[in-house]
């Protein structure tokens, strides 16, 4: 009898920041070919490219296999953060088996019903012992939320989530994703992913609270109102002691919420929030995915040394959930906001670094403007997190 | 991290979950409930089937079906062992969450038993509000809309026409104008194919008109079949367009299930001036209408102060009309007819006259188009059909000994009366008329429009042994089907034919035909507008019965006709033996 686990499993991660597109294309993909027709080809690519021209490049190369992909800001491999790039990650081997599809959003329903349909690829999937989802979203359509809930809805409680929110390098104009030869907005790609060996997911973030939990009294889809009956904006500028140009112009104010995060208070975790805008009419602030009233929030801080330290845990977060077994390759979503909070601090080569994994190992991500990871619960969408795929 | 007690905001983040603004949005709510107790399983269970579910596959939903007792229990799941709790919903529905692995707390559990109240509380009070809330939405809709095709009815209309002239958007370039759309002979559609079909096309109408407005424009239905448009324009040729396009769209065949129907409509402009309310606005765009009906139909015409001043005369004379035929002043006067073949006077048709205090003696053209309007023409017709018989009836033709034969005008709503065949016996009974000398005369098109309802009275009249005379012949339809139909006794060549004799030769080729169509089928025929010697000759040439005009004598009083019996006739053609119709029938 043959041990499943033994059937062949490789991944393997290419990049090139070559100007050209094919030329990029050619570049990334020359270590990986070699290697045979990959199951599953996942194209990170900065918004600088042509989208459309690379996607049939990619597909031309690897054949009949699937491709997913979007647009990003900003790739990462191990030791370095790439800009203006594109990152390849590709899996292959008879111990995986893989099935994608795509679902498109619209204006009364948002994602979830394009995430239910793209999630829809898990019925024809032949699965062996374990499996994932892994979605690509449109990060700049609504609330994220919703791409889990459709996601759920289809996955269930058998099913682990991982993803990204697609990016456009904080342009905040519109993002793309790819599904085979063709360039998406407002939608959901996403990929089966059924192997014999252990997939895993990490998640960490680094942020800390800085007030008690305070009730979301009032909050409606990406918009919080009031916390403990008080104007949200007010709340959050007062204790975060916002500096004057902060509490009146809206540039400024994004620049500093982009390091402030909004908690959302769960059983035994906190999930991030991204706050990205503010209404200084109706003194409410703008959040990335809903804060759901009702429940408990926190206005978060974080450090660059507690930002740098979930980094390199995150891996080995993930490992450990693989049941003993060895990861063979790691994928990464990281929010961009850390990546400005590190970059800042001076540490964003150094986050890169990952000490707990092997040099042989590949690891290759994006940044992303939302991270997807649900391991437990029905929710799973973070913001200013990092979130690791393991693989075994 | 704060060690705020998790637990206690459970509760209300549940709660929330079944406040949002769509209750009736499960999928939302199941999941926002899942969410907020860290659950992978949420459902509500019926009592015999799951509603809606998450996290579970469709074997654990019947998994979780047979669990349903209401008490925390143990399943097994695929992905782990899922620890329970249930709230009770209304209509003995269930709501359950599940945790993998790990199960609630004490204090959890106390809170989802809480919960369970709460939730139950909370629905019943949201179903009541929303309750209350859609009776109250649906009782104003009632109010300010169109029951059939949902547009605003006539107090919204004019509610919003309040508003929209209180506060134009951009009162320097853009001028309030109302469309007042009637359709062309709706009452024929209802007729001809039901009262269903009306509705369907009605609804059809409604929808085309919301197609061809803008979105800021106002689509309303103010009754039957009357539709308004309210729109901005920067001047009449604009408004002037969008009413072409909406008679273009209207005027093409509309599929009705299996029918194409095509009728028209006639539409009213009006552009409101600063000091115009929604009342004065809505009647100058009516007005409008009704002089686009007057102008043919299918088309629109423009207001302007000339049809204030038209409709204040017709209400002045609908006022006076009332009181004349309450103080007796509409009359009988009667024009000769006299027979080519005897060369006298034998019959006179009544024609209606009204004896004005002030203006005096009126033709029917001065009053009897108000009188239509007004529905007063059945009432006319009564009392020249009663003056003219009573009068009638107590002449003597020197020759026969008898009463003259005699012709009255009878209207479409007239022939369409009930009573008719009724009050023509009784007369006929009082004046004791012979009712083979009486012609009731009507147009063509009253027998196209009105067959429907005249075809009964027709029958009746028959049945007394009173004729048809159809006037005005080769003017209306000319659908020779009636007159086989119906007991046509006379045909009366039109006026217009007969000016045409002796100087027209196609006139002359179908007064021929008609003559010889109506000796046929043995029916008399009667020409009207005589007034030359030379038509005269010709139409006795023919074969023409009988002739009216004013070569022989100008409609006069009854004292001044009965004379016309009695005194020798002049102007009489040149006559021709006379030929009997080898074909005349008997009827």
């Amino acid at each position: 009898m043959t041990d499943a686990t033994k059937l062949e499993r490789w991944v393997l991660v290419g990049t090139s920041t070559a100007r050209d597109g094919a030329t990029a294309v050619q570049e990334a993909l020359a270590g990986i070919l070699g290697k045979g027709e990959p199951k599953l080809t996942i194209l990170f690519a900065s918004p600088a490219y042509d989208l459309g021209e690379l996607a049939p490049l990619v597909k031309g190369a690897i054949g009949s296999s699937e491709l997913i992909g979007c647009s990003t800001a900003g790739e990462l491999i191990r030791h370095q953060a790439l800009s203006g790039g594109l990152l390849i990650w590709a899996l292959g081997g008879d111990g995986f088996a893989v099935t994608t599809a795509h679902g498109l959003g619209n204006t009364e329903a948002g994602l979830r019903d394009a995430a239910h349909e793209a999630a829809g690829c898990l019925r024809q999937l032949q699965r062996k012992e374990h499996t994932i989802l892994f979605l690509l979203a449109d990060g700049l359509c609504g609330d994220q939320m919703e791409v889990v809930r459709g996601a759920y809805d289809v996955a269930g409680a058998g099913v682990p989530l991982i993803g990204g929110c697609a990016a456009d390098d904080m342009a905040l104009k519109g993002t793309q994703q790819i599904h085979g030869t063709e360039v998406l907005s407002n939608a959901v790609v996403a990929a089966a992913i059924t192997s014999n060996a252990p997939m895993a997911i990490g998640i960490a973030h680094g942020w800390l609270p800085l007030t008690e939990p305070m009730l979301v009294t009032e909050s409606k889809g990406t918009n919080l109102f009031s916390l403990d009956d008080r104007p949200a904006l007010d709340v959050y500028l007062d204790a975060h002691d916002a500096p004057p140009e902060a509490r009146t112009d809206s540039k400024a104010f994004f620049e500093f919420a982009h390091t402030r995060p909004i908690g959302v208070g769960r059983r035994n975790r906190i999930e991030i929030r991204y706050v990205y805008g503010a209404d200084f009419v109706k003194r409410s602030l703008v959040i990335f995915a809903e804060v759901p009233e009702g429940g408990m929030a926190y206005l978060m801080k974080g450090s660059s040394g507690s930002v740098l330290e979930a980094t390199s845990e995150v891996c080995s977060l993930a490992e450990q959930a693989l049941d003993g077994h060895p990861a063979r390759a790691f994928m990464l979503l990281e929010c961009v906001a850390r990546k400005s909070l590190l970059s800042n601090a001076g540490v964003l080569d150094q986050s890169l670094t990952l000490p707990n994994v092997g040099p042989e190992i590949p690891v290759g991500g994006f940044y992303t403007y939302g991270e997807i990871a649900r391991t437990e619960g029905s929710g799973g969408l973070h913001n200013q997190t990092i979130v690791a795929l393991a693989l075994a | 991290m704060s060690s705020a007690p998790w637990s206690l905001h459970l509760l209300s983040e549940v709660l929330a979950a079944f406040t949002v603004e769509k209750p009736t949005a499960l999928r939302d709510v199941i999941s926002r409930v899942a969410e907020a107790v860290d659950a992978e399983v949420a459902a509500i269970l019926g009592p015999e089937q799951v509603l809606l579910s998450l996290g579970v596959t469709e074997e654990e939903q019947q998994l979780l079906l047979q669990s349903a007792t209401g008490r925390p229990a143990l399943l097994q799941l695929a992905a782990g062992q899922l620890h329970t709790h249930w709230a009770p919903l209304h209509n003995n529905e269930l709501l359950v969450v599940g945790r993998i692995r790990e199960n609630y707390t004490l204090e959890e559990r106390a809170l989802l038993r809480a919960m369970g109240r709460s939730i139950k509380l909370s629905t019943q009070v949201l179903e009541a509000v929303q309750a209350e809330k859609s009776a109250k939405e649906e009782a104003l809709r009632e109010a300010t809309h169109d029951y059939l095709t949902g547009l605003p009815n006539r107090r919204l209309v004019m509610q919003r026409l309040a508003e929209m002239l209180r506060s134009p958007p951009d009162p320097e370039v853009h001028r309030l104008a109302v469309l007042f759309i009637d359709l062309d002979r709706f009452k024929q559609i209802n007729d001809a194919h039901g009262h269903s079909t009306g509705d369907q096309y009605l609804l059809s109408v409604s929808r085309i008109l919301r197609e061809l407005v803008s979105t800021r424009d106002l689509v309303g239905r103010l009754a039957g079949d009357e539709f308004i448009v309210i729109t901005y324009s920067r001047g009449s040729a604009g408004v002037e367009n969008l009413a072409a396009r909406i008679l273009g769209a209207i005027d093409r065949p509309l599929q009705i299930g299996s029918r194409h129907l095509q009728y028209s409509a006639s539409i009213g402009l009006a552009v409101a001036d600063p000091q115009d309310s929604p009342e004065t606005l809505i009647d100058n765009a009516d007005l409008a209408m009704y002089r686009a009906k007057e102008l043919g139909r299918g088309r629109y015409a423009c207001f302007d102060r000339s049809l204030r001043e038209r409709a204040q005369n017709r209400a002045d004379t609908e006022r006076e009309l009332r009181l004349a035929l309450e103080r007796g002043e509409i009359v009988a006067h009667f024009q000769p007819i006299i027979s080519l073949r005897l060369g006298r006077v034998v019959g006179f048709e009544a024609l209606a006259r009204w004896r004005h205090p002030v203006r005096g003696l009126l033709p029917p053209g001065a009053f009897l188009t108000v009188a239509e309007e007004a529905g007063l023409i059945g009432e006319i017709d009564a009392v020249v059909l009663r003056n003219a018989c009573r009068t009638a009836a107590l002449w003597r033709d020197p020759a026969t000994g008898l009463p003259p034969r005699l012709s009255i005008n009878v209207s479409a709503r007239g022939l369409a009366d009930p009573s008719l065949a009724d009050r023509v016996q009784r007369l006929l009974v009082e004046t004791a008329l012979n009712s083979s000398h009486l012609y009731l005369e009507i147009t063509e098109t009253t027998l196209v429009e009105e067959v429907a309802e005249a075809y009964d009275n027709i029958n009746r009249l028959k049945a007394l042994g009173v004729r048809l005379a159809i006037d005005d012949f080769g003017t209306g339809y000319s659908s020779l089907r009636y007159l086989k139909r119906f007991p046509v006794g006379v045909i009366k060549i039109d006026r217009s034919f007969v000016d045409g004799l002796g100087e027209d030769p196609e006139d002359e080729v179908i007064v021929e035909t008609v003559i010889r169509m109506a000796k046929f089928l043995g029916i008399e025929v009667v020409a009207e507008g005589v007034e030359t010697l030379q038509q005269a000759s010709i139409l006795g040439s023919l074969g023409c019965d009988f002739l009216q005009g004013y070569l022989y004598g100008r409609p006069e009083d009854a004292e001044r006709s009965e004379q016309l019996l009695h005194e020798p006739l002049l102007n009489l053609p040149a006559r021709e033996e006379d030929q009997p119709s080898p074909n005349k029938l008997m009827r």
